[in-house]
């Protein structure tokens, strides 16, 4: 462990070079100590004070970290200036990180299910047991069903995945989930089948940004909720939809309330404006693009107006007009912010599209102040090698062809044909991370083949997942379930077998390398010992598979030599070696790297943002045609529609009906964080937005309890009867409502959002559409 | 050299009402999770307008280190006092805990710490300040909504965003001077 | 004993006239319970059993000190004008002042001993590094002196042999001088407080001085009306007639007080001073502030000395009564309704807690019981005063 010994009245930043001293700013350097005549030696902190650098792990964003170690107690999380992607700043999550290790609700060791599911009877169990009893029920669901794919393995990304994968691998199921389909699978998709990539935007130069339900200020991703506002360039114009009134709402200088589901009618104008006042980038659209004749014309026949759109997403067309014309204008330092989360609605892929659609005819590519490609540091890989198994069947949520069509209930409602959507199977399956919905659906219905066992990785299904109670009878098939984790989650609740992982501030984690304008490279080392017996995935996989290999049955469909060239890769040269060396070999292109990392938790090739990969001469771009495709080749392979067009909702709202939006607070991550008293006391338990006028009618008062009712469950908590939200839709925020007594600040306060979510999806992608949920309100 | 002349200068326009900086100070200064004890706040402004036209503004703040100090003036036994830098501080160790710079405080920035058996408050992080460190809740905030400074350093930035933009106080009816600076 | 008896006989006696056993066993049983508040508050913290809150610091305890505290030096005004401006008829009352003083005083020094979070701390640091900017520290300095006074008169009253008439007089005068001085104090304490407009100015100070003066008379025909069962001997019936009168007069110009604090509220509307107005007319407090403080310490009272003439001592000590326990109110609702407004409104996120734009507070159980400690304290030595000690003067 690198441990720098803070000398008092020495700023421990300042010694970084241009870039500390760039981002602090705050004339610190002038900054003196107070006069020694007078005597504040009172004042003076205590004790031995040691600080370490290491990487958040609170959320997705993994920003800089420098701790404060006083006596071996983890003190205060102090932000590090000289990460160039989080630019010195650490939110309340992040500060709030130095609470987990010492949380009286931590699992502190291996516990076995000794009631009954769900009842909370456990014993606690050595790590040699536990992991004996993972592998030899891997071993009995591997003989039983004669299918390696009968165990399922459900993730969340992390440093310490990528040795969960090891696990997976090792075992060698083809079924695995991630977050992507309830998270950001149709962005990626949607911004893909135009760029083949999916990038971020520059708002640190942008002259106009388009913000279409990104709630930066709130839903922080870093730099982006930084650039945002601190670096806010003089004039820069941020104009933002929302049904709801947001903190980033707060923050524009336009809002507009968009009626929910309309906002591709919204993009579609705006293209239209500026298709037909020629405003786009000539030039640009010559040299790069694909099947702009046939967009124009796709754009004109169907007379998607300014006027038209306003009759659909409620935004006047004089402004759809004045945005379009700004856009235009300040392109190429114009953006249409990518986003992040879209599980919103079916389609979402179409309307993703419009808005890499629309910041292509202007040119807004790749330059700076524009949207652009993500770059990254490139990291030395390891080449361990997996043995290949026989009894392994495909994924069940690509197999199960008929699926979508069949089994999820909104979809039956509302027959796809002519929505431009695929009823049969998902469009684009990625393979690692499949289709969390169809493949809940299969394992339900036994489609194709059995699905008998679970393993969780950092993921709370029971949460995540739009409606719990699905959830919940998925699991109850299970013949067994682990799960890693690092709470008693409500996933973790309902397991056989529940694993304690370290926390990311007593773990080694490995290098990543996160791509983006100002990529870097970050990796964890623990700044406090670990407390109780918890173990990091790499130790788990690792202690797993040497039981796993001591049971030959697991290795009867493989061919010997497949499984030595895995004991040797896998197990001695990976596994077997300290976490360090892995680390070191990530890094072994870069000289001095992985010292640098231990010193500063960071390392980066440059302070500068990287523009203009793709702007080369001859730049292929990963589409089919290797240019910037507006008429999309994949998609007219597949059977879809070529170009987008503006779909209506999939069900009109009913009287009495209001459409459920989901959104985050700046202070809780997902399902993760509301049982750390620091955050926790912000906000004690959620509550359901609700339009005055609305609230009015139904006779709500703010603060009266009410009941909440969709097709997939029934929730009960307080409401908050404000201006803030249209008046058809309302709005609460996700992590209450636990189920799990484990989370003992949060259980049963408030209301649960995946309970009341109903699992329509979208089914080009496979993600969840979570906000084409209506509910029906009454006071309770 | 001059003593330097401590300030801090918020600009609310840039506040997400995130809330960093109020955690962050929880863990600098061993705050505990209660209602009550906080040395720092951000408040929600009252939502202006009607729907579709809204307008909404936070406000971060804390104490404000007056120069003309209220609670140092009512405080009987020189607990309260101010560093020459003027940072107001409180030494516990003289601390009767009669309240009368709690009822003083127009700014309500004052509350009872059962850690230290003494009315606490935001003490402008002194003990990072001696160490050459800005206060906590000015490094945490993503936007750097807060800037910490001296007065007296014609350099600084505080003096130049004073210099260049019009600046308030809270409660200037009051007469306390403060060292927090608001921008206008 | 009896040796001892023999010296002392001229102010030990054992007086079974006076009804001081049913007081004393009230006293009693008001420190038993009073003792076990302040085994609760030394157990678990004063944090954890006070109703006290970050808006409003300051309750129960702070209204029962001034209460005790106040009442003594408006008793050792009485005293001192019998003394040193030859008030003859409150010069015959003058050991029954002095003691009543003297214990009311220290029983109002329990509920602010009890009150602050470090009662020992405030003895040395008032020595070794006083502020003399602040109210309290001079308040502070006052009531000693004051209690210092009063210790001398009782020395004096008490001493065998004659004492000078002059010496009687200085300290009669001294204790009415620093009685003032040190109740006006008491007033600058929150007079001199610019955040609560309520508080802010020369009002409490005045206030606190006539009410005090008032309540004072008052306690004494009460006093009087218990120690002679309620049929008051002849050569005292002047006394009971002047500070009948004392006290209608004192009323009075209470009530010209009360109008123009609430005038210049009301009309001016300075923010926090309406405020605090509005919780007593028609808010939080307006039960105390029309039943208690106008109801029972100014109208009743009032009506009961005109009615009577300010003859009747029975009469006024039933007005005395009722102003005392009006007055209570009176205590309570200026330094809760001072501090109601916020000093920040309640919005979300401002941690301040408000209701109507107003912070609460309500005195806990425990504050009660410190009450009954002040309380309890006064009756027992005062009643075994009474009973033990020659209080004719
Ligand atoms: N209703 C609803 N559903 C949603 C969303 C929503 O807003 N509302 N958002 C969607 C989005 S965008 C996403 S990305 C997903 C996220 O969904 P999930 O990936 O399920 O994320 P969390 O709910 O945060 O749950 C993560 C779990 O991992 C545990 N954990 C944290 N750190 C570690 C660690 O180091 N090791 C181990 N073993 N466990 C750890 C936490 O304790 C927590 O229980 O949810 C999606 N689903
Ligand atoms: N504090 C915090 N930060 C986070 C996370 C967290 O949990 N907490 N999670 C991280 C992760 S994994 C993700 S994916 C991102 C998610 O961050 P974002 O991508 O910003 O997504 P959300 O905040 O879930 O939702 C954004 C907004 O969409 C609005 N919305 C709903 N329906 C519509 C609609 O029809 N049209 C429009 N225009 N808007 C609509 C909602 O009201 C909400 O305010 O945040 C990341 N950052
Ligand atoms: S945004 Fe906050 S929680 Fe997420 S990594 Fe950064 S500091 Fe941690
Ligand atoms: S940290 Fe900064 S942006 Fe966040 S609430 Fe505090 S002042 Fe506002
Ligand atoms: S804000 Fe309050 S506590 Fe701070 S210096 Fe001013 S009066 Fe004192
Ligand atoms: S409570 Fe403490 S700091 Fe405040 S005035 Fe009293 S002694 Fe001074
Ligand atoms: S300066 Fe320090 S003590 Fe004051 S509010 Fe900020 S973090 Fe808290
Ligand atoms: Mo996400």
């Amino acid at each position: 462990m690198s441990a720098m010994k803070m000398n008092r009245r020495r700023f421990l930043g300042v010694s970084g070079g241009a870039l500390a001293a760039a981002t602090l700013g705050s004339g610190l350097g002038q900054l003196r100590a107070a006069e020694d005549s007078e005597d504040l030696s009172k004042f003076e902190s205590q004790g031995n004070k040691v600080s370490i650098a290491s990487n958040c792990a609170m959320c997705v964003n993994k920003c800089g970290i420098i701790a404060e170690v006083i006596d071996g107690r983890l003190h205060k999380i102090n932000p590090n200036p000289e990460h160039v992607k989080s630019r010195g700043m650490l939110c309340a999550k992040g500060n709030a990180g130095a609470a987990l290790p010492y949380s009286p609700d931590r699992l502190k060791r291996p516990l076995l299910r000794t009631g009954k599911r769900g009842e909370g009877k456990w014993k606690e169990i050595s790590w040699e047991e536990a992991y004996r009893h993972a592998a030899e029920k891997l071993a009995e669901l591997k003989k039983k069903y004669t299918n390696r794919s009968s165990v399922a393995f459900a993730s969340t990304e992390g440093l310490q995945e990528e040795f969960f994968y090891y696990l997976v691998s090792g075992f060698g199921s083809l079924n695995t989930v991630r977050h992507p389909t309830l998270c950001l699978s149709t962005n990626i998709q949607g911004w893909s089948s135009v760029y083949g990539v999916y990038p971020d935007a520059d708002l640190r130069h942008a002259e106009f940004v388009v913000m279409i339900g990104s709630d930066r200020a709130q839903s922080l991703i870093t730099p982006d909720s930084v650039d945002f506002q601190r670096y806010k360039p003089k004039g820069q114009i941020l104009v933002y939809l929302d049904p709801r009134f947001t903190e980033t709402a707060a923050k524009a200088d336009k809002w507009f309330a968009v009626k929910p589901r309309t906002d591709m009618a919204f993009t579609l104008a705006m293209t239209h404006v500026i298709l037909q006042e020629e405003l786009y980038d000539k030039a640009f659209v010559a040299e790069n693009v694909h099947g702009f004749e046939q967009f124009r014309e796709h754009i004109f026949s169907n007379e998607y107006t300014p006027e038209w759109a306003e009759t659909k997403c409620d935004i006047p067309a004089e402004e759809i007009r004045w945005t379009a014309r700004q856009f235009a204008r300040h392109a190429p330092r114009s953006v249409i912010y990518p986003g992040r989360r879209s599980s919103f609605y079916a389609h979402e892929v179409y309307f993703r599209q419009t808005c890499a659609m629309l910041t292509a005819i202007c040119g807004c590519w790749d330059v700076k102040g524009a949207v652009v490609p993500k770059s990254s540091v490139s990291l030395s890989s390891h080449t361990p090698l997996f043995p290949f198994f026989y009894d392994v069947e495909e994924r069940v949520d690509k197999e199960a062809v008929g699926i979508v069509k069949k089994v999820v209930p909104s979809v039956v409602d509302c027959p796809l044909v002519g929505t431009g959507l695929p009823e049969d199977s998902c469009a684009f399956l990625s393979e690692r991370d499949g289709s969390w919905i169809t493949f809940r659906e299969a394992v339900l219905h036994d489609e194709p083949y059995p699905v008998r066992g679970f393993f969780v990785f950092k993921q709370n299904p029971v949460q995540s997942v739009p409606n719990t109670s699905k959830t919940l009878k998925m699991m109850e098939k299970m013949d067994f379930i682990c799960v890693i984790e690092q709470q008693m989650s409500d996933t973790a609740w309902y397991a056989d077998l529940v694993l304690p992982h370290s926390t990311y501030l007593e773990s080694w984690d490995p290098c990543h390398a996160l791509s983006g304008i100002w990529p870097v490279v970050v990796a964890r080392q623990p700044v406090i010992q670990p407390l109780f017996k918890t173990k990091t995935m790499f130790e788990i996989s690792r202690g797993i598979l040497k039981e796993m290999l001591t049971i030959p049955e697991l290795w009867e469909d493989t061919d010997p030599e497949g499984l030595e060239d895995f004991k040797k890769t896998v197990m001695e040269e990976i596994l077997d070696q300290p976490i360090q060396a892995y680390m070191e070999h990530q890094l072994s292109k870069y000289p001095g790297a992985y010292e640098q990392i231990l010193e500063k938790g960071v390392f980066a090739l440059s302070d500068q943002p990287q523009y203009g990969t793709t702007r080369k001469k001859g730049f292929r771009f990963k589409t089919k045609t290797g240019k910037i495709e507006l008429f999309n080749e994949r998609f007219q392979a597949k059977g879809l529609d070529p170009m987008p067009s503006y779909c209506e909702a999939l069900r009109p709202r009913k009287e009495g009906e209001y459409r459920f939006l989901v959104g985050r607070t700046a202070w809780h991550t997902h399902s993760s964080t509301q049982n750390i008293p620091h955050l926790w006391e912000i906000m004690k338990e959620n509550a359901i937005w609700i339009n005055t006028e609305e609230a009015r009618k139904l006779g709500i008062r703010n603060g009266d309890s009410c009941r909440v009712s969709s097709k997939a469950g029934q929730q009960t908590l307080k409401a908050y009867v404000t201006e803030k939200i249209r008046r058809d839709a309302v709005y609460y925020v996700n992590g209450w409502g636990r189920l799990s007594p484990g989370m003992s600040l949060v259980y049963k306060k408030g209301a649960s959002e995946a309970e009341i979510l109903e699992d329509t999806m979208d089914s080009i992608s496979g993600s969840a559409a979570m906000h084409e949920t209506y509910v029906t309100l009454e006071k309770a | 050299m001059l003593q330097p002349r401590y300030a801090i200068v918020l600009d609310t326009r840039k506040c997400l009402n995130c809330k960093a900086c109020t955690v962050a100070c929880k863990f600098e200064n061993d705050v505990p999770v209660e209602d009550e004890a906080y040395r720092i706040w951000v408040t929600e402004m009252p939502l202006q307008g009607r729907f579709p036209h809204l307008h909404q503004e936070f406000q971060p703040s804390q104490c404000q280190h007056c120069e003309n100090a209220p609670c140092e003036k009512v405080c009987p036994t020189r607990a309260t006092f101010t560093t020459e830098s003027g940072v107001v501080l409180v030494d516990y160790d003289k601390c009767i805990l009669c309240k009368a710079c709690m009822v003083a405080c127009p700014y309500d920035a004052r509350f009872v710490s059962l850690k230290h058996k003494a009315v606490e408050k935001c003490t402008m992080c002194i003990h990072r300040l001696l160490e050459g460190r800005e206060p906590a809740c000015v490094e945490t905030c993503p936007t750097k909504v807060r800037v910490f400074g001296d007065l007296n350093d014609p350099e600084s930035e505080v003096n130049r965003l004073l210099g260049s933009r019009n600046s308030y106080h809270l409660k200037p009816h009051q007469n306390t001077r403060p060292r927090l600076s608001y921008l206008g | 004993m009896t040796v001892l008896k023999g010296k002392l006989q001229h102010i030990i006696r054992d007086n079974r006239e006076v009804p001081s056993l049913p007081f004393i066993g009230l006293g009693g049983l008001l420190l038993i319970v009073g003792m076990i508040g302040v085994l609760l508050v030394f157990s678990k913290g004063h944090e954890a059993v006070y109703g006290v809150s970050r808006e409003v610091p300051w309750g129960l305890l702070i209204a029962s000190y001034a209460y005790l505290v106040i009442t003594s030096t408006g008793l050792a005004f009485i005293g001192g004008l019998g003394h040193a401006f030859g008030f003859a008829s409150f010069a015959k009352m003058n050991r029954r002042i002095v003691v009543l003083a003297f214990i009311t005083l220290l029983a109002g020094f329990t509920q602010i001993g009890m009150e602050l979070g470090h009662p020992f701390r405030l003895m040395y640091l008032f020595l070794l590094s006083p502020q003399f900017k602040a109210p309290i520290v001079w308040m502070g300095i006052f009531y000693s002196i004051e209690l210092l006074i009063l210790g001398v008169e009782l020395y004096l009253i008490f001493k065998p042999g004659p004492t000078s008439h002059r010496l009687s007089a200085f300290f009669g005068f001294l204790a009415l001088l620093v009685g003032i001085i040190a109740t006006s104090n008491l007033g600058f304490v929150f007079g001199s407080i610019n955040a609560r407009p309520f508080f802010h100015g020369i009002y409490f100070p005045i206030f606190l001085v006539v009410s005090g003066i008032v309540a004072g008379a008052a306690l004494l025909l009460v006093i009087h009306n218990i120690v002679f069962k309620f049929r008051i001997e002849e050569k005292l019936t002047d006394s009971m007639q002047a500070l009948g009168r004392l006290m209608g007069l004192g009323i009075g110009v209470m009530i010209f007080l009360y109008v123009w604090k609430f005038a210049v509220s009301l009309y001016v509307e300075p923010e926090g001073a309406v405020q605090a107005a509005y919780a007593l007319l028609s808010g939080p407090l307006a039960a105390h502030f029309w039943i208690g403080e106008v109801g029972l310490a100014l109208v009743l009272p009032l009506l009961l000395i005109i009615l009577c003439r300010a003859g009747n001592s029975m009469v006024l000590g039933l007005a005395g009564l009722v102003y005392l326990l009006g007055l209570f109110f009176t205590r309570y609702d200026f330094i809760v309704a001072g501090q109601l407004p916020p000093m920040r409104q309640g919005f979300e996120g401002s941690g301040v807690h408000t209701v109507n734009g107003l912070a609460g507070y309500a005195p806990s159980p425990v504050e009660w019981m410190i009450f009954a400690l002040g309380l309890g304290i006064f009756f027992v030595l005062y009643f075994l005063a009474e009973r033990f000690l020659n209080l004719e003067t």
